[in-house]
């Protein structure tokens, strides 16, 4: 009787719901053989487009702050992950919440645009798209919102910036390059030249989107195989599946980075930390975060396998802004956006300081 | 009785799947987390780059040898494009200054305007109360003649009072004087 006890404990019974289970596997043929998902469901109208970038204005349900929200995302992603899927969507929450909603698509850049470099884009592009969003919401200031990388162009911007930036929120954001998630050697390497990028720009021109993503698999994780164990573990679930499949959309669909930039990135802030120092230039203008005298909310998640917290920090003591909050999410870098969270935490902060009609 | 929930194979899975991803890239950050290995990467690509370079070198060579254009003559073009749109952009911001400023001054010709019917409309009423006044006087004028043939009457009026008067007194003086006359018949 002990023995059979035993037994049981040891192997329990398998018990297969069969309903279940045709669920899983049908699921899971149409996630092999069904077309992607649709993405970008907030109705939107395009008000500007420079080569690929495109400025996109989701306006507000119901409007009920005089500031617009102007969303700056990362040059690594697409920025439709803040659009990912009803009810979900960060895009839809702010605009259900009363905000007139700005985004900058930077584009998929070609070999053209190789020469394209970080000044470029913010003094060429940014601040083009912010003139454009201001004149077009009919409103005297606005709200920068940085993402990620697009937190980093967001505050060398809002450093060298003539329009009037009321408050700028930033998510997940690296300022300060001597903290960093890979291999300490690697960095070591990069910063004593050990690992140069510079002839490898000049052949491709761009950075290949395939080694875009092979260099964030190889810093977070260069074997990942979890996400398909756990689908079909979940597959039965059609929500999870649906949630799935977006979010694997989104991380396969990587962009290839403009050479020119990721020379700047690679060089002037991940090995010489140039924006921490206050050397950076952007054209002929020093871009000094103490410049930066915006309501300033910064944002972590404590779960960013990408972007430690004291990478975010520093920018606390950087600027000269009076109004300043620093806000600790249990998040991780992606699902802060995905689970739509960042919409709530940006309206707790962004209501009382987006002029309430 | 166990109490254990039954058991789910697609869960275990998970979670070794879980583990042995976690051991892998565990095993592989401390293989190459080394400077022999950095200093491999290096050598691995920089002769990438070379090969590729060369590559693009003949790949050049060859388009212009059968003169078609390459990835680099398209580039150009396209930055001749890009330069189109900036210079369509920055004229479409001078267009809104002008636009601002033809606003602004509209603005001002509006404002210059309402003055002007203000100024108008008190000028009519002006108008108005001058022929008003105008009237009023012509009728003071008629007023004051009238008063003044009345002053005159009343003159000649006094001046027969007096005439009166003087005719009263006279009277008066004829009627004291004619008892006397009566008394001197009786004594004669």
């Amino acid at each position: 009787m002990a023995a059979d006890t035993l037994f049981k404990d040891l192997f329990p019974p398998l018990e297969l719901d069969y309903e279940k289970e045709m669920n899983r596997w049908k699921h899971l043929f149409q996630v092999l053989n069904e077309p992607e998902p649709k993405i970008g469901h907030t109705p939107r109208t395009e008000v500007w487009r420079k080569n690929k970038s495109i400025l996109w204005h989701y306006p507000a349900k119901q409007k009920k702050y005089d500031i617009p929200l102007f969303f700056v995302y990362s040059l690594f992603n697409k920025p439709y992950i803040l659009d990912i899927a009803p009810k979900a969507s960060v895009i839809e929450g702010l605009t259900n919440r009363g905000y007139d909603v700005y985004l900058l698509d930077w584009g998929t850049p070609g070999y053209e645009d190789k020469n394209i470099g970080l000044d470029t884009y913010i003094e060429k592009y940014l601040r083009t798209a912010v003139k454009r969003a201001i004149r077009h919401s009919e409103t005297d200031e606005i709200t920068i919102v940085g993402y990620c990388l697009g937190g980093t162009i967001a505050s060398i911007y809002a450093s060298i910036a003539e329009e009037p930036i009321k408050n700028l929120i930033v998510a997940t954001v690296p300022i300060d390059f001597t903290e960093y998630v890979g291999p300490d050697k690697w960095a070591e390497g990069f910063r004593n030249g050990d690992i140069n990028v510079d002839r490898l720009i000049d052949v491709y021109g761009n950075v290949p989107s395939t080694y875009v993503e092979a260099m964030f698999r190889a810093v977070s994780a260069p074997i990942y195989f979890s996400n398909y164990t756990t689908l079909l573990n979940r597959a039965h679930d059609a929500r999870y599946v649906d949630k799935w499949r977006r979010m694997n959309k989104w991380t396969t669909d990587q962009v290839p980075f403009a050479g020119e930039a990721f020379r700047q990135l690679a060089n002037d802030l991940f090995k010489e930390n140039k924006l921490v120092k206050g050397k950076l230039m952007i054209g002929n203008k020093h871009a000094d975060l103490k410049n930066i005298k915006s309501n300033l909310f910064v944002i972590s998640s404590t779960n960013d396998n990408l972007v430690l917290e004291p990478q975010s920090l520093p920018i606390m003591d950087l600027v000269s802004s009076e109004d300043k909050t620093y806000k600790l999410v249990e998040a991780g870098h992606v699902s802060l956006a995905i689970t739509g969270l960042f919409a709530i935490v940006v309206d707790e902060w962004a209501s009382i300081r987006s002029n309430p009609l | 009785m166990s109490t254990k929930s039954p058991f789910d194979p697609y869960d275990s899975f998970k979670k070794y799947s879980e583990i042995w991803e976690k051991q892998i890239n565990d095993f592989i950050f401390l293989l190459s987390n080394n400077n022999e290995f950095v200093k491999m990467s290096k050598v691995g690509t920089d002769s990438h780059s070379r090969y590729v370079e060369k590559i693009k070198k003949n790949q050049e060579a060859l388009a212009g040898v059968l003169n078609i254009p390459t990835k680099n003559d398209l580039a150009n073009v396209t930055s001749l494009t890009i330069q189109t749109e900036e210079k369509i952009d920055s004229l479409e911001e001078q267009i809104w200054g002008l636009q601002d400023s033809v606003n602004s001054q509209s603005k001002e010709i509006e404002s210059v305007v309402e003055v002007s019917k203000e100024i108008i409309k008190l000028t009519k009423q002006l108008k108005t109360e001058l022929v008003k006044t105008k009237k009023e006087l012509a009728d003071t004028k008629t007023l004051q003649s009238e008063l003044q043939e009345i002053k005159f009457e009343l003159n000649k009026l006094t001046i027969l009072k007096e005439d009166i008067e003087i005719l009263k007194s006279h009277v008066k003086n004829d009627h004291q004087k004619e008892p006397v006359r009566t008394g001197a018949g009786s004594t004669i």
